[in-house]
């Protein structure tokens, strides 16, 4: 344990957030923009941006791990407890919809809001049980 | 787990902060364990200790423990 494991390890969290999060930015609205640009789009292009969209958020699941791991033992207690209830409340509504859809109650939904919908579920799971302060 | 935390550091004139700062953890957490809703590692609990130059049984109540092993 170091004098400061938990103030380096905020810091290294947002050294690395606001680049990734501009460079996701970048990627989706150019890539989408660029992509508009074309009447028949080439696959391999279309499979190229959203590659390209892609990254920046493994890279940020990766810095959030390292950010855990980083953590003083109590934040990461909150965090890893604020991942899990996220993820559970996720998988639950991936089920739900999953089932939905199956059955014919509703219509198809585009499987890409259940990324943010993650987010949401863990930070706001976070803030219930460590306040403010415990977002990184 | 009971302690004596925020009694000696208030006899040194320390806020959560200046614990915090000092032993290399968030304010949050060194309230967490003031009140009780957290029980520190035992790195933790003997940087504590260290700090406060005394045993981690001075500071820490294992009354529970000693309960639960007399059983």
């Amino acid at each position: 344990m170091t004098q400061q494991t938990y103030k380096s390890a905020k810091k290294r969290y947002w050294r690395a957030f606001v680049p990734i999060m501009i460079l996701y930015l970048i990627a989706t609205l150019a890539g989408s923009a660029f992509l508009q640009t074309f009447d028949v789009e080439p696959t391999w292009l279309q499979a190229t941006i959203a590659l390209a969209c892609t990254l920046p958020m493994v890279y940020y699941l990766f810095v959030q791990i390292r950010y855990f791991l980083e953590t003083d033992e109590y934040d990461r207690l909150i965090q890893l407890k604020g991942f899990a209830i996220g993820a559970a409340i996720t998988v639950s509504v991936i089920f739900l919809f999953g089932f939905l859809q199956m059955f014919h109650v509703i219509d198809r939904i585009e499987v890409f809001w259940f990324g943010p919908a993650f987010f949401v579920a863990y930070g706001l799971s976070t803030y219930a049980l460590g306040g403010r302060q415990c977002l990184p | 787990m009971k302690n004596i935390i925020r009694a000696l550091r208030t006899e040194h004139g320390w806020s959560q902060a200046t614990l915090a700062d000092q032993l290399g953890v968030s304010r949050q957490s060194v309230n967490a364990i003031e009140t009780g809703k957290y029980d520190p590692s035992l790195p933790l609990a003997f940087a504590i200790a260290r700090l406060f130059d005394k045993s981690i049984e001075d500071i820490f109540d294992d009354s529970t423990a000693k309960k639960l092993a007399a059983e």
